[in-house]
Parts: C-alpha cells; sequence; structure tokens
C-alpha cells in the first residue's frame, strides 16, 4: 500500500530524526559491550566509533530502515481499519525514540542500588577519620610551629605566628589525609 | 464488567512484568528468528506479535536489529522495495550463530537451576 506524498514526506522526516537516536544507542551500547570485554578497547573504539559518525551511508540506511519499518507497521494498522492519519500518529508515538533507553535504566538501578546499600556506619567512620586526622595534624602542627619558633618563650614574647602556621599546615595535612583514609573507604566499597 | 476489567488489569500487570523479563532475552529470541531463515525487520515484529509477545514496545526490533549489525552478528542482503528505498533481509552469520548458542547455554544454564529451585527448593544442588 503506498501512501499520500504528504503522508511520505512526514514519514522521512521523522525516520531521520529518530533513527539518530536508535543509532546511538547502538553505538553505545556496542562501546559498552566491548568495554566490557576488554578495558584495552576503548581507543580502538572511539577511534572505530568516530569513523563510524562520519559514515553518512550508516545514517542514511539507518533512516530508510526507519522509513520501510514504520510503513509496514502504518500498512497494518490501516489494515486493521485506521486511516492514513491516524496510522500515522499512532505510529509516529509508538515508533519516537523514548529516553527509558538501557543507559538511563542502568542509572537510575545503581543510584537506587546506592541508595539501598547505604550504610550510616560507614559515613560515619568517613567523617570521625576527617575529624581524627585534622586533630592530630593540627596538634603535630603546632607543635612543631612552635619548636621551630623557638619554644614557650618566643611564643609568648610574640612567636605565635609559627605556631599559627604550624597549625595551619598541621591541620591542611590532616584533612589530607581523610581525604585518602575517604578514598580508600570508597574503592572498598566498590561493588 | 468489572470482572473484565479486573481481567485486563491483571493481563495488564502480566505483560509489564514479562516485557521487564524479556528484556534480557529479547536478544536470543530475536537471534533463533533470524536463524530460521532470511528475514526482514518488521516481519520479526509480526513474528514476535503472532507469538503473543505483544508488549513490546514496536521499537524494540528496530533497535536490536541496528545492535545486531553494530555487533556484526547478521548478513544483511538488501533487495528493492516497492517503498523507495531497499529493504535489508537479515541471517546469522557465525559471529551471530555463535552468540546464539551462547544464549542458549545462558538459558539451559538459568532454566536448570530455576527448575531445580520450584521442584525441591534447589536442595539437589
Amino acid at each position: 500500500m503506498s501512501f499520500s506524498r504528504e503522508t511520505t514526506e512526514k514519514i522521512r522526516a521523522f525516520a531521520r530524526e529518530q533513527s539518530r537516536h536508535y543509532l546511538e544507542q547502538a553505538e553505545m551500547t556496542y562501546l559498552e559491550n566491548l568495554r566490557r570485554k576488554s578495558s584495552r578497547t576503548k581507543s580502538r573504539v572511539l577511534a572505530k566509533l568516530a569513523k563510524f559518525k562520519s559514515r553518512s551511508e550508516t545514517a542514511v540506511e539507518a533512516e530508510n530502515d526507519l522509513v520501510l519499518y514504520m510503513s509496514d507497521y502504518m500498512n497494518d494498522l490501516m489494515a486493521e481499519g485506521l486511516s492514513e492519519e491516524e496510522a500515522f500518529e499512532r505510529a509516529k508515538n509508538d515508533l519516537q525514540y523514548r529516553s527509558d533507553t538501557e543507559k538511563s535504566a542502568d542509572l537510575r538501578e545503581r543510584i537506587s542500588s546506592y541508595y539501598e546499600t547505604l550504610d550510616p556506619a560507614v559515613y560515619e567512620a568517613i567523617g570521625l577519620f576527617y575529624a581524627g586526622f585534622l586533630f592530630f595534624g593540627g596538634t603535630v602542627g603546632a607543635l612543631a610551629g612552635l619548636a621551630a619558633g623557638g619554644g614557650r618563650g618566643a611564643f609568648l614574647a610574640g612567636g605565635w605566628i609559627d605556631t599559627l602556621i604550624g597549625v595551619a599546615d598541621g591541620g591542611a595535612i590532616g584533612i589530607g589525609f581523610g581525604l585518602i583514609s575517604h578514598a580508600v573507604i570508597t574503592l572498598k566499597r566498590k561493588p | 464488567m468489572v470482572t473484565n476489567d479486573n481481567e485486563q488489569h491483571k493481563e495488564g500487570g502480566l505483560l509489564n512484568n514479562l516485557s521487564e523479563m524479556l528484556k534480557g532475552v529479547l536478544d536470543g529470541i530475536v537471534l533463533e528468528i533470524i536463524s530460521r531463515g532470511e528475514i526482514y525487520g518488521y516481519e520479526i515484529a509480526r513474528k514476535l506479535r503472532a507469538m503473543g509477545f505483544d508488549g513490546i514496545a514496536e521499537a524494540t526490533v528496530y533497535a536490536l536489529l541496528l545492535r545486531f549489525e553494530k555487533n556484526r552478528w547478521v548478513r544483511v542482503t538488501k533487495r528493492p522495495s516497492e517503498m523507495g528505498p531497499p529493504r535489508k533481509f537479515y541471517t546469522l552469520n557465525e559471529k551471530g550463530m555463535e552468540e546464539l548458542r551462547n544464549f542458549w547455554a545462558r538459558w539451559n544454564f538459568l532454566s536448570d537451576r530455576l527448575n531445580k529451585l520450584r521442584n525441591d527448593g534447589g536442595a539437589s544442588g
């Protein structure tokens, strides 16, 4: 069954727009599959992807495939009694690319898994690591600053600036250790 | 009338659950259909509907075939169509056959374990 010229143009416009999304989805899934097989393939795949994107022939093929797919579907709908316009609207709605792809579903799954496995004790431990290292670093820094500045006598005579610098340096080192501990805990909890 | 509504509601729920379960096996189903002989995209969708898989989204087969081509699981033959652009007919190549064999091996493993679980709670190991 052939369609009116207007409908044919609308099918072509729809296919041109939508096939790009499906093609991108196919490329991403392909990329993920290869990544799963070997991390070494990443650069090779990216090069391949760039090459693939530049091949307009592939995009035209995907567009043509969707034109035929949609036309077949519309023919079935019209055989069921729908008018050409109704069949087009229905096919357009049913074949529209949905953002609910494997990628977003996977992301949702990971977020939900993250919240499901969220353990308050781990976050308490991370907080204590930060606080512990901050106090430890601050104290060591203060003592080092006090000693480097000339001891108690010098401190009372205005040498407190060395102690203050020591506290600040020690605090920064403490935060650094806290960050490293946080990273270690995060890596250990990585599924 | 109420009974009909309930039945429709139950059926809708069943199909929703089914399409979630089908996500993991749809590749295998379509590979098996292609392995039976040369076929074009929309014909696969028709076959799925005829088999009772009504809940599958209309665009699923189109999206799957794009991926099969990217994965090089299929051999494509183009033939002229009445709509203008050439129509693609698909057959499985050796890589696609291997993927299909792997799918059935995974399926057999899963099915075996699930049957054991259902029959005796998995006690027979």
